[in-house]
């Protein structure tokens, strides 16, 4: 591993001070078992993607830890770890969605040390960007190995130039729930929702949403969805530890008494560089009887796939899963 | 002088090169670590070379036929009751030494610098960067190689491979060494290291590596990067056999690159300095399987004798079952790097080094024909293997199955074998070699035939077993189990009442049941030699065990300190047996690898323990009757050795327990300590085999192409547990190992530039405990006359039957064969809609 410096900033204000300061070779650590356990280990680097050389750790700062709940909805710092979140009552309680999600990712150790904000800002999973010899296009190479190279694992809906699928489950399930984010920079505090958060290759290749290198992701606002709100968690993976989402599902919506959708969101994880809203399946849902549509609804997920040369099989998963989250989600 | 190396692998096959071995080769051949690999794990492979050159192999001794020993009957104190790991408080805790923790003063941590191309010539090495960086002390590569080991070459050719190549044939092949104060600072340095390569056309797929297209990488008179198409061996008439049947069936089965994950990555710390005379003494600690082979590949790398070599294996390794299996260039790499800094080295992988540079079970493709009567007889089988040996051959071949077509009664047979070099991941066992291959190649072909004669697979399997001798050798099974593992696992698992036609059983919508099974025979187990051991009986009574067997996991310290301690009459809690294996200190007892150790170590053992005890009564009768003499007056006292027996650790008349001597005061009278040796020769009356049966229930989502392992039963042939509680780890394991390599576990490369893709043990998909179904052990005794206490192996043939049950489970459960792993839900739900 690369040797780097390490900064403990007690403030927000401090912590955007030394990253503006550093420029590219500062990064926000929020727990590190993909920074440090990952990128850098692994010297993840290239020319669009050089290695930090001094890290601003975020957890030290005492403001980003906690969970706080106020009429509207739930405040979570980014910097509170993902085991605080599934033992929250009030997650539980108000947003079980999230507490699901949390609990399928990595390990119990991981995600007594991982972050909410460090699981939605990590980096893609996508073996050839992990790879040091692949000089991608996310590094700032000239080429997708995907594309011609092993694609079990990517992306079947929205890939271009670059085909990674977004790694994080919190982040599935928090646009699910229609969340927003605080990002705190040099020019002051914005809020952002997380549907304009993420963007996809297109927009920019190096990265996978809008913060800056002298930003910081300082909380995630949930609101309070409105009673009687239906939620589902679905993650399929290898296997049931220490593993991401080959295909996952959040969905979260409300129905009349005659159990017809009126509002609601469904969200895949693992299929798409971007954590993906499935306005397609909604609009197929809107106004028709959950159950007896769930079935074709889910269908019209192929209607938007574009499988690479091995993922197809994602496709089949991606319909089967989103069935069985809507009728789940009904009880 | 130019150190000639001979190819030991090659002697197993090509009996035209073995002739053509003069004495001094052939002295090379049987010193070399490959020689001893293959013994242990290809015993079955050496027949013929065997025969034809036994005398030049000092095994005229091992050829006879020798009475069959008794096997002990007990009541036994020790063997057969449960018994945790000696050392397992040292694994649990922290408290073993493993080599990671260990530390040296003054020492100094190496990195390699690898190659990122599967096939390139070196041309140009640049190190001024990286010398120059802060805390580097010193750099070894091709350009800096001493000419004392320009010559040196190591592992199996062809191609040629040398301590520091030219040309290199596989991604990681070694271009440079760093020594530095730390870890990081060497990792970083190597990156500062500049190379020019020459890119050279790589063969990356065995298959392809068999065109006659295929750039030759050697001097190879077959086509491509073809190292062995073995002349088929056949049995009776197979093209009749076919004819004669009533259903021809075909099959293709193909498993990927696997690995071990081994919990402890390879580490070593590498000493050099001078005995008082002056000579050269080399000194390596390190996660080494077999310490006295190791001794013997680092004397001929190193160009020292092996008097000069001292290797040490902590004992506390985070397991091997092949991997760490051979020494490997960065063992070497260390020596000398500590001989040139004159400190102490220490270089440990990275998790990617040790996916990357180690040994792995690597691809094959079986093609298998069955042929059967409607009755549900074999008649005729037919398999051609092709394995894919990678960068460096680590054994005989890598789809080899000669000899294990002996558990059905097949008269008419028809095999072959064929070995590829790719520019790939470096062949080697894993948990057994070809053997799970073969069972792989077979038991789901047989259940093919049985759905197609509408018979129950159990009822085919039973109507068709082997019980009495190898077809071929006419050696005689030695009691065996096979029958018994079939009907107990079947029986176990409830296959009567669960089995049921293809795709019958929905339980959940699109979630189908299936019940599987899978039989298997293979030569692991068997033991053979070198097979020594010694105990020693120290002044208060208490018993040290001295054997080098190393310690890789399976727990066979724990064994050799039971079977002590059976047959002398001592308990446990009163005997040592050290964790360590030292070449200084202790005799050879043959590598842990083959299942051997139980059967090899343990008869070194049983007879070093014999004899101290027949010294010790021998001591006895001598104080007995000289107590007697001093008495007054003094008494003649009759008493010969016959008479006296050890029971718990006291020394007793037979007939009259309440006379008791004190094992320590007989040692005092002796006035030493009690040495006991045993070197026990391996008699060749019987084919020694393992018999195993696997039954695998399973729940398959064709929704999502997901398979669930349910439950999973297995019955294994052991001859006779000594530790009931070791085997059934030892079943587990395998069991849960093979579970993850049918359905996902695959080392993969990009198709493209040979780079591996899955080098680390996220993306390598060894499953979790939650993954884990129940395993159901069935352990089936069935004592062996060539045994140590009757005792058969057990390391490896537990990881042999799950794919196979697993694949015949899935075509239970939904009506479609999927053959190629790992069963992946792409491959499931590309075979659902094939169907």
């Amino acid at each position: 591993m690369k040797g780097f410096d390490l900064h403990e900033p007690t403030s927000v204000p401090q912590a955007v001070g030394l990253l503006d300061q550093l420029g590219v070779g500062g990064k926000v650590l929020a727990g590190g078992s993909d920074l440090v356990g990952g990128v850098l280990k692994d010297w993840v680097t290239g020319k669009g993607m050089p290695l930090p050389t001094a890290l601003v750790d975020i957890t030290t700062i005492p403001d980003l830890h906690g969970i706080k709940s106020s009429g509207t909805g739930l405040t979570i710092g980014a910097a509170t770890t993902l085991t605080d979140i599934i033992e929250s009552a009030d997650v539980q309680k108000s947003i079980p969605l999230l507490s699901e999600a949390a609990k399928t990712i990595a390990s119990p150790l991981i995600r007594n040390f991982g972050t909410l904000g460090g699981n939605i800002n990590q980096r893609p999973r996508c073996w050839f960007f992990r790879g040091e010899d692949f000089a991608c296009y996310k590094k700032g190479g000239d080429f997708c190995y995907a594309v011609t190279g092993d694609n079990t694992y990517h992306a079947i809906i929205g890939g271009e130039l670059c085909y990674i699928v977004h790694p994080s489950d919190s982040a599935t399930a928090l646009l699910a729930l229609n969340a927003s984010a605080k990002i705190a920079g040099p020019s002051g505090v914005r809020d952002v929702a997380f549907d304009a958060y993420f963007h996809g290759p297109r927009e920019d290749v190096l990265t996978e949403n809008l913060l800056k290198a002298n930003e910081v992701m300082t909380e995630v606002t949930i609101p309070t969805p409105a009673a009687g709100t239906r939620m589902a968690w679905t993650k399929l993976k290898d296997r049931q530890v220490y593993d991401f989402a080959v295909v996952s599902v959040a969905v979260a919506f409300t129905v009349d008494a005659a159990g017809k959708w009126t509002d609601g969101r469904v969200v895949l994880g693992g299929v798409a560089p971007v954590p993906y809203r499935a306005t397609v399946v909604e609009t197929a849902l809107k106004g028709q009887d959950v159950k007896a549509v769930a079935k074709q609804a889910a269908a019209q997920i192929r209607t938007v796939s574009r499988p690479m040369s091995l993922n197809s099989y994602k496709v089949d998963i991606a319909q089967s899963l989103i069935e069985r989250t809507l009728l789940q989600a009904l009880g | 002088m130019a150190l000639q190396r001979v190819d030991a692998f090659r002697v197993a096959f090509d009996l035209d090169y073995a002739a053509s071995l003069s004495d001094g080769e052939w002295a090379q051949v049987l010193a070399s670590n490959e020689w001893h690999i293959m013994s242990a794990e290809n015993a079955d492979l050496l027949g013929p070379v065997m025969a034809r050159f036994g005398s030049k192999m000092s095994v005229a001794a091992q050829a006879q036929t020798a009475p069959p020993r008794p096997i002990p009957e007990g009541p036994f104190q020790i063997i057969g009751k449960p018994a945790p790991r000696i050392h397992g408080f040292g694994h649990v805790t922290g408290f073993g030494q493993y080599s990671e923790h260990m530390t040296q003063p003054g020492m100094l941590f190496m990195k390699t610098l690898g190659s990122p191309h599967p096939h390139a010539r070196i041309k140009r090495i640049d190190t001024t960067k990286a010398e120059a960086f802060p805390g580097v002390v010193a750099i070894l590569h091709r350009g800096n190689l001493p000419d004392l080991y320009k010559d040196v070459r190591i592992g199996s050719g062809p191609p040629d491979r040398f301590l520091f190549s030219e040309e290199i044939f596989e991604v990681g092949a070694p271009i440079a060494v760093v020594a530095a104060a730390s870890d990081h600072i060497a990792d970083e340095a190597t990156r500062l290291i500049d190379v020019d390569y020459e890119v050279l056309p790589a063969v990356l797929d065995h298959i392809d590596g068999m065109k006659p297209s295929t750039p030759k990488q050697w001097d190879n008179k077959l086509d491509g990067t073809i190292l062995d198409i073995t002349p088929p061996k056949i049995r009776g008439n197979p093209d009749q056999g076919f004819a004669s049947s009533d259903v021809v069936l075909e099959n293709v089965t193909t498993r990927s690159a696997e690995h071990h994950a081994a919990l402890e990555p390879t580490t070593v710390i590498a000493k050099w300095d001078y005995n008082s005379d002056g000579r050269d003494h080399a000194t390596i600690i390190g996660t080494f399987r077999h310490a006295h082979g190791a001794r013997n590949t680092f004397s001929q790398a190193l160009k020292l004798n092996q008097s000069q070599v001292r290797v040490i294996t902590p004992g506390y390794v985070g397991a091997s079952y092949g991997s760490h299996r051979d020494p490997t260039l960065v063992e070497i790499h260390a020596l000398l790097m500590a001989r040139m800094t004159g400190r102490p080295v220490r270089t440990m992988n990275t998790r990617a080094e040790d996916f990357i540079t180690r040994t792995h079970r690597t691809p094959v493709r079986n093609e298998s024909k069955i042929g059967v009567k409607r009755d549900g007889t074999i008649v005729a089988y037919s398999s051609k293997n092709i394995g894919d040996a990678g960068a460096q051959r680590g054994t005989g071949g890598a789809a080899f199955s000669t000899g294990l077509e002996a558990m059905y009664k097949i008269e008419n047979l028809w095999q072959q074998e064929i070995t590829v070099m790719t520019n790939s991941y470096k062949y080697s066992s894993l948990r057994c070699t070809e053997h799970p291959n073969n069972t792989l190649a077979r038991e789901p072909l047989l259940d093919r035939a049985a759905y197609a004669i509408g018979m129950n697979p159990l009822d085919m399997r039973l109507k068709n077993l082997n019980l009495e001798a190898n077809p071929d050798t006419k050696q005689p099974y030695n009691n065996s189990g096979l029958q018994e593992v079939i009907v107990q696992a079947t029986d176990r698992a409830g296959w009567k009442e669960k089995w049921h036609a293809a795709k019958a059983k929905e339980v959940r919508p699109g979630v189908f049941h299936g019940i599987g099974m899978a039989a298997h025979s293979c030569v692991h187990g068997a033991g053979g030699a070198p097979s020594t051991g010694m105990v020693i009986l120290n002044s208060d009574g208490t018993m040290t065990v001295v054997s080098g067997a190393a310690e890789v996991g399976p727990g066979e310290r724990t064994t050799m300190a039971m079977m002590a301690g059976e047959v002398i009459g001592l308990p446990l809690s009163r005997i040592r047996i050290s964790h360590e294996v030292d070449t200084d200190t202790t005799s050879d007892t043959g590598v842990t690898a083959g299942s051997r150790q139980t059967i090899s170590a343990g008869w070194g053992i049983f007879e070093a323990a014999q004899d101290a005890k027949t010294q010790l009564l021998d001591w006895t009768v001598r104080k007995l009757v000289d107590d007697g003499k001093r008495k007054n007056p003094p008494e003649t006292v009759t008493v010969t050795a016959d008479q006296l027996d050890v029971q718990r650790g006291v020394i007793v008349y037979k007939d009259d327990q309440n006379k008791k001597v004190k094992i320590a005061d007989v040692i005092s009278f002796a006035g030493n300590p009690i040495i006991g040796k045993g070197a026990h020769i391996h008699e060749t009356t019987w084919a020694r085999m393992a018999w195993a049966a696997g039954v695998a229930e399973v729940e398959v989502d064709t929704g999502t192409g997901s398979i669930r392992v349910v439950k999973y039963t297995a019955a294994h042939d052991v001859g006779r547990a000594i530790n009931p509680m070791g085997v059934k780890q030892q079943i587990e394991g395998g069991v849960i190992m093979g579970i993850g390599q049918a359905l996902t576990e695959t080392l993969m490369r990009d198709k493209a530039t040979g780079v591996p893709l899955n080098p680390n043990l996220l993306d390598y998909k060894v499953m979790s405990i939650k993954d884990v179904p129940p395993v159901d052990v069935v352990i089936v005794e069935k004592p062996k006359n060539y045994g140590a206490f009757g005792a058969h192996g057990i390391g490896e043939p537990p990881i042999a039957t799950p794919a196979s049950a697993i694949i015949n489970a899935v075509y239970n459960a939904i009506g479609v064969w999927v053959e190629d792993l790992p069963l992946t839900r792409a491959r499931v739900l590309a075979a659902l809609k094939n169907a």
